[in-house]
This record gives C-alpha cells, structure tokens and sequence, in this order.
C-alpha cells in the first residue's frame, strides 16, 4: 500500500502528504452512518486561511483549552476524530482514522505516544442567549496514554483547564483512568466524564456513572453518554467544554510568556515548537529565550496547528500554536520549559523538569560492521525524541554501542521499534536495567546504569544498595484477586490497597522495584488474568534493598553484556534459568564450553556443554568441489554473525532470549 | 618460480610401493621448490594467476544405475531392472541410451582442446557414475582410445573404474581389465542385508561376496577399492564393526568410508533428519568414524585422507589430483572439470548436456563461470590439503600466497594444536610440541624455522574438519 511508505517518514508531517497519498485506505475507516448536524464555521474549514487579524477575535473568554484523557482503546483517538470532523477541521473520510496518531507504531499499538495538539473553530448557539452565537477558538490537546509519558501529560493538562475524562461504558473504570483521573485532578482541571461506546450491546452506563461517584466522586448527572462510532450524543461534547470549562487565565497585557508543550525536527523548517501563551501575544520577528537555557531566538514563523500548520504570524493569551525559531535540536526545546520575552526578565513557570531515565539498555548494531548506520539512525531519531539519553559504550561481547536511558519500559519498546521501522536498523539490545545505586563502606556512592560498570569484586564492603519502584494500580475481575496477589509478593511487591470497584472488580495497588516490571510482568500477568487485567504505574521512591551484580561466565570469561543486577535472594534462581537458556543458545563447538552464573568469585550455577563431536563432509564427490566449498563459505558467514567472547561463539538469538527470562518469576 | 611453486603440491609419504607395475614420480615433478625455499624472505608474490599447468588427469562420468539408491543426488540416468548386464556384454545386450550416450560423451572428448601441444599425456583416468560397470567394456575401450587419441595416455596409467555388485561376472571384469581399466572401486557400502535394502541398493549380500571374489581372482588387477557408507539409518556399531571386519578380511589395496550425508531431493532427504533415530547421533556417527579409523589402521591402512585408506602406495592417484588442487579434465553429464584455473560443471540433464557438447563443437561455447582469484585458489588450497593426512605445506603456501596470510592461519589454529585437533609438523614431518609451534608464530621472521606443515588430527580433528577449514576461511576471505 501506498500509505505504509508514506507512514514510514517522519512521523508529524504525514498530515502534508496526505492530499498526495489518496491510497490511505478508506475501507478501515469506521465512520458513522448518521452525518452530524456541522456546524463548523465555513470560513474556517479545513482548507481555509487563517489570517492574524482573524486570531485577535479569540480573546481568552473565547478560547477553551483541554485534552482528552482515558485507558487505552477506551476511545479517545476516534472522539478526538469526530471533534475535528465535527468542526470541519479534517474532512470526513479525508484521513485515516485516530488523526491525532501519526507515529507507525502509535497505529499498531493503537496507542498515542507523542501529544498531538489541534485547534478548531466552533459557532456555540447558547441556551441563554440565543441571539447571540459566538465562536469560540477550541484547542485539543491530545496526551500520550501512557504513564512512561506521564511528565509530557503532566506539561500537556497544566496548558488545559478541562479535560474529558472519556470511559468505556462496557469495560468501566481501568487501571489508566485512575492514573489519569488523578494527573488532572492533581492539575485543578474541570473534568467532563464521558461514557463512550454506548452503542455496544454490553454497555452499562449506569454502572459506570456508579463508578464514577464512588472512585472519584463525580457526580452521575454530570456524565455524557457517547458514541464515537454512531455520533450518538456527540453534539453534547463541545457545549459542554464551552460551558464548563473555565477560559485560560492570563495578562494579556504583560509581556509574553509561554509554555512549551512539544517539539519535533522538520528536515526542512528546522525544530517546530508547541506552545500555549500564558501571558501576553507573540508575534513573527520577536525575540524570545528559554528559561531553561537561557538562549534567545528569533520568531521566524508563528501559527495555529488547523490541524496542519498555518501560519497566522501572531498568537494571543491563551491560544495555542507552533513557533520556528531557528533552533537547531529539539535539544534546545525542552518540554515544560518557559519561552518568554527576551528582554525581560519573568517568572518561569511551574513544574519543569528535566527528563528522568528509569530504564536502561545496551544497544548495539546486530552486526558489528554497522554501527556508523546505527549511530546514524539513533542520532536521526533522537532529534525526535530527545526525552532519549545517549552515551557509547563498549562491550568485549558486542562491540561498540551504546548505553540509551528511557523513560520507561514502553518508551524503551517504542525506540527500538521505531529504530527498526523506520531507519531499519538492526539492533540487539541488553538486558533492560535500572538506575540502582550501590553505596560503599568508605561513603562513596554510584548509579549504576550498565550492571557491566559495576566492579563484580569492588575490594570494598557494600554497605547499602538501592533502587526505584513504582506504584502499581491493577484492577481484575474478582476471581483473579488470588494469583495477581502470588504474582505481585514474586515480584517483591507490597500490598498498598485491596478494595472493590463494583460487585465484580477489584483494584489493588501495590509498591513493587521497577526492575521487577520492566521485563514480562504485564504479559504474565495478561497471562494469568485470561488478558482481563488493566495494570497502570507511577513512579515511587527508591528503596533499599540486598542487591548484587551477577556475572555470565563462558569458559571463564565474564561477557559483560550479560550482567544483571538481581536481589539476593532470587540471584540463585535467575541464575540458573540465564544459564539452562544459554545452554540451549549456544551452539556446540570444538571444545568444552562451561557457562556459569556467578556473585564476586562465588558460581551460583553452572551448565557445561560438550565439545562438538563431528563436523565433517566425508562424501564422494568426484572433483567437484565447489559445493563443498559453498558449504564453508556458509558456515565461515554463520561464525561472523555470532558475537564472540575469548573463543566462544555467541548467536545473536542467545542475547535476545535472555531479554526474556533475565528477571521473570 | 611461481610455476613450480603452485599449486601445492606435497608428495605423499614416499613409502616403497608394492605395486607391481612400476609408477611414474607423480608428485616429485611439482615438489622441487619446497625444499630450495626455505630460507626464501622474498615479498609475497603480486596476485597474479600461476601460468595454468597441462592436466594429466580425466575424469568420466558414466551415468547409468539399475535404479537410484535413496542417499543419492548424483546426476545418474536410471535404466531400470530390465537391463541386467550380458555375461561378456555382447552387441545385442547394448542399451541403446548407453550407447547414444557414450557416442556423446566421445563427442565432447573430441570437440575439447587439449591445454599443452607439448604432450603432456594422462597419467590417471577415473570412470565414476552411477555405475560404470553397467557399460559394456567395449564402450569403455572406445572412450579410452578417444581419450589417448586425444591427450595421449602415459606408459602406465592409473585408469579406475568404478563397480557395483551384482552388475559384472569374471568375464566382464576380464575384458575390462583387457582393455586397460587397472583399478576397481567396488561400491559395496554395506554386508548386511537389511542396510542394504533400505539404502535401495540393486544388490544383495550375496552379490558382495560374489564380485569379491571376482575381483581378488582377477588376473593382472591387484588395486582395487572396497567403499562402504557408515552411519546408515538403523545401522549398529555391530553392524559397522561386522563390515570392517568383512572388508579387511577381502584384503583390498584401498578401502573408502563414506559418512552418509543427508542430502535434500534424495528419498532419505524426505524420510530421516540427520542425529536423528533411525539415524545414529552424531556421537554414535563419530564413535563410528572413529571406529574405522582404529580398525583399519591396525589393518595396516594408512588413513591418508579423510574418507580414503590405502595399504602403503596405494593411494588413488586420480583423487591424489583433487587433494592437490591440480588440474583435470572432465567428461559427461554434470561432470566437474578444473583447466586453466577455471572450474567448470556440465548440465545435469542429458538434454541440456547434449545442447552444450553442440555448442562445444560449434565453438560456441565459453565459460561463463568466472575464473578463480589468487583468494579462491588460497581457499581451495586450503580446502583440499587439509582433507590429506599430509597437510598444508606452510612454505608452498607462503610462496604463493604471502607469509603474513600463511601465519594468520597458524595464529588461528594455535588453540587447536593445544588442544590436539591440528598438528603442526616440522620439515621431517615430525610433531611439534604446542609450545614450539607457539615461539615460532611470535614474529614473521622467525616464522617458519621450525613448523613446516600442519595438518588436522585423525581422528578428531578430521572429524570436525568443515569447523577447522571453514575457521581458516574466515582468516583467508574475512
Ligand atoms: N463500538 C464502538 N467502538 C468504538 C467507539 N469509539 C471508539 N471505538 C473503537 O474502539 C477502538 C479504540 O479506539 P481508539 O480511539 O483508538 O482508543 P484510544 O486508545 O483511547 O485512543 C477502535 O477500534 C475504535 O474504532 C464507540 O463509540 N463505539
Ligand atoms: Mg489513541
């Protein structure tokens, strides 16, 4: 299909190739039979120019900022559609469904990775005065789903003063409306709770309205019943964010102040910044500097995101748009950072803080000749994501690579898919870490982000060790309650909370170590659930706890890629799992390989494999050797694929396995 | 120089043949250089291809079997039961395919060029298939007076055939034996009757012990090969045991063992995986390698290449041109020849065969197959000796191929000689301790003073050869 090579460049201009690419296919669009009464205003449709003079009529009383928040597939993406249609923003059946979705791998998750933010215009026939029928100026300001994203959601409601907390009327409350519920009500927003999906034969919205006011006290009139797939009670939604939500502060008057929500590298326009205008109105030709950098730049292009860009050349309090200002990474743009006047001296605004890495790996080119391509392809990507830390390093099993830090697990799961999708680079990546921090007796202290870095025999007593957990809300049908406790006391978990949502459900909450998450935990507990279980996190403090680094030996020599950091107690079992998979990895060779797990000089586990007994084409082959020869060639090509430490061949598959077991059970 | 430095060429151990016909010094015309270079520290020589030498050996393939064995993908043309061969192959017993064929066959000898005019005449012809002895020995007379008219044939030429049980009496073998054919490869493969119906072998026991005999009774053919197949499916070390036992008893001059391959489009291809019942383990497969290996060594075989045995100065000459990677004509139907550094495989399918012996008369015809580099000729190097009990000789190699490459190997084997898989071996061919191999690696210079040749231990390091030969390929074309 046409659509899947246009998907593959960069992500967040797709919007300006859609016109060009009719093949997007239309087939997988699930619109609504029923049309619904427009009322978009004409002279701003989707194609329509939007001048500057035309952005002064929008003073802050017209203008409503607010996102959608809900757990994944609840339906936000299609209602944030349906919004966009309905103001005549897209046209219907003009885009692929989930608009606001542009990342490949934000449509096959079916999950919004990157915040996505879109201004519509809307006529509000007023109950009270009906002579009256102003526009108002609306901006969605969609937010990742997902809690590793949960500082860009955090930046993303503090530019909104609503949200519509939108619920799956057969499902109900999960583990993400919770998290999210509490992100906005943490945020002061007014929360517009919307049932959506009424239209399934299992819906049940009063349950869900009971939900509502026992878990958030919300009170069940206030609830708007939706379906984004039949249009059913969408008119409702937009009058309601008009009407109660309240229009964002802000002096107009003062010198301009902004929030930077987002930004992205275009190859042609440079870094695009997302902004909200708190105080006062920017305009092209301003110099503006970052607070947190204390850099200045120059306006050199301003507007509204309708949905494309459209440039306006001036943006006032409390509208949101994009700025170009000639950065040249999205380095230099950091999400939740203050851009003001340049000349003026303000107040940044609240809540910035610089990305926090919760989990580690090693990645490094699959084969050892490419790491140019991959380094290559990571600094493409980075420019996108800059929320990615990036330092080389050297491992004696792969080579060079590099140590990457991530905001968590998706975001880890979501790079390398994107490296591999879009820049096609082939990766093996280490065992996912944590940041631990081991303190010595003689006081010094080290974070300790590649297990490999940390001396396996220091010379010196451990007197404590760290590490981060997190706060885990999980809500399952009843009957569940019992294996989710046993998996979660595995997985060193303590019990927090063990409450009933409904006659059905029920929602623990418990505080586990990050380490024993990030590998597997949510597919076994998927597992054990029969997939009924919704499982959201949130980042808790760091926990002392009897930690210790456990080496993989082949013949005797550590392969460094391979070490973990595991507790104590369960360093026997995870090592005798590592070594059993390795054993079945590697392939027999010319001698003897031992593999063992070890802590400082003590082996935990041990499996030896034995030499290889025969190798050997004995066969009558009348002169003709080149088969033969094809047959060696193959083989040589087979040794130069595997990674190799002191004289033992490694496939590359033993390295991707042991992502699997290093930590489960 | 170059000339007589390339290809390696090692004399094989220069035991007293006790052949009875006298051999010509086969190997001595292109080891001269290998003793007058030794202290040579000359540059390694530009990679330029060694002039091409006059191949004295042919090759030819004579396709024809009763019907195919089920371990087989060799290209063979099956005439079915209906044409068991004519005590004395008479006209009238003459399968009008063989015939068309061999008229083919002498076709293509006619139309190939012959690479020297100096004369340079063949010193060993080997009929292989299928299975030659379903020819009339007419026919094969009829080659061989193309073959000398062609290329001429020396005073005493190795000219092998090779024979399956059950397809040839005295007579034929009589004839044969008239006719010039000197050496017999008997493909017996197994003595127990149920192997060898599940192989789908045309021939019984009973057949085995009958062609013996013809053989050992054969008047003026004292070299003969005995070939047998081990790890066969349900085959016990019993089984194995039994027919080495069988085959030392038969006193053959050469003996070969075949370790069965698996080899897709056969009909064991689709029935058995290899290391896999009823197929022995590759520890029950080595164990039986390593059996034969014991059993006909105190037989008084010298193990000389991987699958090949031989009473001492039996080798088969023929297959002595392979190992050492030097040239050979080649005739018939997907044949494998190797002139003028070009290797050459003829079409599998008779018809396409046919096309191309038309083409070749035409002169139509040129190799489109590329023709070998200085690396290619480093690999097949490489390749072949390490297969012989002789080895790699280092200082050939170096000569040929640059002194830094030829150490890069031994750096590579280094562990291995440790470890006992590859011996290296010093200018008389004696062992050397790991650790004096290991001090003459240490520089270039010094390289060479004492190890002259490695080779890969028998049994083991045979037995792990493609892992040994396909590491020295990594070194040669990283
Ligand atoms: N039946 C029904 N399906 C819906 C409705 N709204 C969304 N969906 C479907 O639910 C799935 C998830 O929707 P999506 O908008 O991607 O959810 P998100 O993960 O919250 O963004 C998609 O297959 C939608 O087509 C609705 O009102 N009714
Ligand atoms: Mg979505």
């Amino acid at each position: 299909m046409a659509g899947a090579a246009v998907l593959r460049r960069s992500a967040r201009r797709i919007y300006r190739h859609l016109a060009a690419a009719p093949a997007f296919s239309r087939s997988v669009l699930q619109q609504p039979k029923r049309l619904l009464s427009s009322q978009s205003s004409p002279e701003h449709g989707a194609r329509g120019a939007v001048s500057g003079s035309e952005l002064a009529l929008y003073p802050p009383e017209r203008v409503r900022n607010f996102s959608i928040i809900a757990h994944v597939d609840h339906g936000k993406s299609t209602l944030a559609d349906r919004l966009l249609e309905l103001t005549g923003t897209i046209q219907k059946g003009h885009g692929q469904p989930q608009y606001l979705d542009k990342l490949q791998v934000e449509r096959e998750r079916g999950i919004t990775v990157k915040a996505q933010t879109a201004t519509m215009f809307y006529r509000h026939v007023s109950a009270s005065q009906d002579s009256d029928t102003p526009k108002y100026l609306l901006n969605l300001i969609d937010t990742p789903g997902h809690v590793d994203f949960s500082y860009e959601v955090s930046r993303s409601l503090a530019a909104c003063q609503g949200a519509l907390l939108v619920v799956d009327a057969a499902q109900g409350v999960q583990a993400q409306t919770i998290a999210n519920f509490y992100l906005a009500f943490e945020s002061n927003l007014s929360i517009i709770p919307v049932i959506n999906k009424i239209d399934q034969p299992t819906a049940d919205p009063d349950n869900v309205k009971d939900q509502l006011k026992r878990l958030f006290d919300i009170d069940p009139s206030e609830a708007l019943l939706t379906s984004a797939k039949t249009g059913q009670g969408l008119e409702q939604v937009l009058p309601a964010v008009i009407e109660r939500i309240p229009s964002p502060p802000g002096k107009c008057d003062a010198p301009v102040r902004m929030l930077l929500l987002d930004s992205y590298y275009d190859e042609y326009k440079g870094v695009i910044c997302h902004v909200a205008i708190v105080d006062g109105a920017l305009r092209k030709g301003d110099k503006i500097a970052s607070a947190a950098t204390g850099r200045a730049y120059e306006v050199l292009d301003v507007g509204i995101m309708h949905p494309e860009l459209k440039p306006t050349g001036v943006l006032y309090t409390g509208q949101v748009g994009y700025v170009i200002s000639g950065m040249r990474s999205t380095k230099e743009a950091r999400i939740g950072d203050t851009l003001h006047q340049a000349k003026s001296t303000v107040e940044p605004l609240p809540g910035f803080k610089p990305a926090k890495h919760m989990v580690f790996s090693g990645l490094y080119p699959a084969d050892g000749s490419d790491f140019e391509a991959l380094s290559h392809a990571i600094e493409k990507l980075t420019c996108n994501d800059a929320s990615v830390s990036i330092t080389k390093e050297t491992s004696n099993a792969l080579g060079m690579g590099f140590r990457c830090g991530f905001l968590g697990l998706l975001h880890m799961d979501v790079f390398h898919q994107r490296l591999e999708q879009e820049y096609g680079a082939q990766v093996i990546s280490t065992i996912p870490t944590v940041p631990y921090i081991f303190e010595y007796g003689d006081g010094s202290k080290v974070q300790v982000e590649n297990p490999a870095a940390l001396a396996s025999n220091p010379g010196k007593r451990v007197a404590a060790c760290w590490e981060p957990t997190v706060i885990a809300t999980i809500i399952i049908p009843s009957e569940y309650v019992g294996p989710v406790i046993m998996l979660c006391s595995e997985r060193r978990g303590e019990q927090l909370e063990y409450t009933f949502i409904d006659a059905q459900r029920a929602l623990l909450k418990y505080q586990l170590p990050l380490k024993e998450i990030i590998v597997d935990f949510y597919n076994e507990l998927k597992g054990i659930t029969s997939g009924y279980a919704t499982f959201d996190y949130e980042d808790s403090e760091y926990q002392q706890s009897d930690l210790v680094k456990m080496d993989i030996l082949l013949n005797g020599q550590p392969v460094d890629a391979m070490a973990t950091i595991v507790h104590n107690q369960k360093a026997q079992r995870v090592g005798k799992e590592l070594v059993e998979k390795l054993k079945k990895f590697i392939e027999r060779q010319m001698f003897e390989i031992t593999i063992q797990a070890a802590i400082g000089s003590k082996v935990i586990a041990r499996e030896t494999l034995s030499a290889m007994r025969k190798n050997v084409l004995a066969k009558c082959y009348g002169g003709d050797i080149t088969r033969k020869k094809k047959l060696l060639e193959k083989q040589k090509e087979g040794k130069k694929r595997m990674k190799r430490v002191g004289s033992v061949d490694i496939p590359q598959e033993a390295f991707h396995e042991l992502l699997k077991v290093s930590n489960s059970k | 120089m170059l000339r007589l430095a390339f290809p390696l060429v090692s004399h094989l151990p220069r035991t007293k043949p006790a052949a009875v016909r006298p051999r010509p010094p086969l190997a001595r015309r292109y080891a001269s250089s290998a003793s007058t270079s030794a202290s040579s520290f000359s540059p390694p020589p530009s990679p330029l291809l060694p002039p091409p030498l006059p191949p004295a050996s042919a090759y030819v393939h004579l396709p024809f079997c009763r019907k195919r064995c089920h371990y087989c993908d060799f290209p063979i043309v099956a005439l079915g039961s209906s044409s068991a061969p004519s005590p004395g192959g008479g006209e009238a017993a003459e399968d009008p395919r063989i015939v068309d064929y061999v008229q083919l066959l002498l076709r293509e000898v006619s139309a190939t060029r012959p690479v020297s005019d100096d004369g340079v005449p063949l010193e060993t012809v080997f009929f292989g298939g299928g299975t030659p002895s379903l020819v009339p020995p007419r026919l094969v007379a009829t080659i061989l007076d193309a073959l000398r008219a062609r290329f001429g044939l020396s005073a005493c030429p190795e000219v092998s055939i090779e024979m399956d049980p059950g397809t040839f009496d005295a007579a034929r073998l009589r004839e044969l034996v008239g006719v010039g054919v000197n050496r017999v490869s008997l493909g017996v493969q197994a003595f127990q009757e149920d192997l060898l119906r599940a192989c789908g072998r045309a021939h019984g026991v009973k057949e085995v012990h009958e062609a013996v005999g013809i053989v050992t009774a054969c008047e003026g053919l004292q070299n003969w090969s005995m070939d047998l197949i081990s790890s066969l499916p349900n085959q016990t070390q019993e089984m194995w045991e039994e027919s080495l036992r069988c085959t030392v008893d038969a006193r053959p001059t050469h003996v070969s063992v075949y370790d069965l391959q698996i080899e897709q489009g056969t009909k064991f291809g689709q029935m058995y995986s290899p290391g896999v019942f009823p197929l022995p383990s590759d520890t029950e497969s080595a164990n039986f390698y390593k059996i034969a290996s014991k059993r006909l060594s105190e037989a008084g075989y010298n193990h000389y290449e991987i699958s090949s045995y031989c009473k001492p100065g039996y080798e088969c000459k023929h297959n002595l041109t392979y190992w050492q990677n030097r040239p050979f004509y080649a005739f018939g139907l997907g044949s494998a020849s190797y002139i003028n550094g070009i290797r050459y495989s003829r079409p599998r399918r008779t018809k396409e065969y046919a096309e191309w012996v038309q083409k070749l008369e035409d002169g139509t015809w040129c190799h489109e197959s590329r023709s070998s580099d200085m690396k290619d000729m480093a690999l097949d190097v490489v390749m072949l000796s390490l297969r012989t009990a002789w080895g790699l000789d280092l200082q050939s190699f170096s000569k040929s191929f640059g002194k830094s490459l030829a150490l890069s190997l031994c750096n590579t084997f280094k562990p291995f000689v440790e470890s006992g898989l590859v011996i290296a071996m010093d200018m008389d061919r004696r062992a050397l301790p790991h650790i004096d191999f290991e001090l003459d690696l240490q520089n270039e210079d010094d390289f060479g003073s004492r190890v002259a040749f490695i080779r890969l231990s028998d049994p083991d390091g045979f037995l792990l050869s493609n892992e040994l030969i396909s590491l020295a390929f990594g070194i040669i074309s990283p």
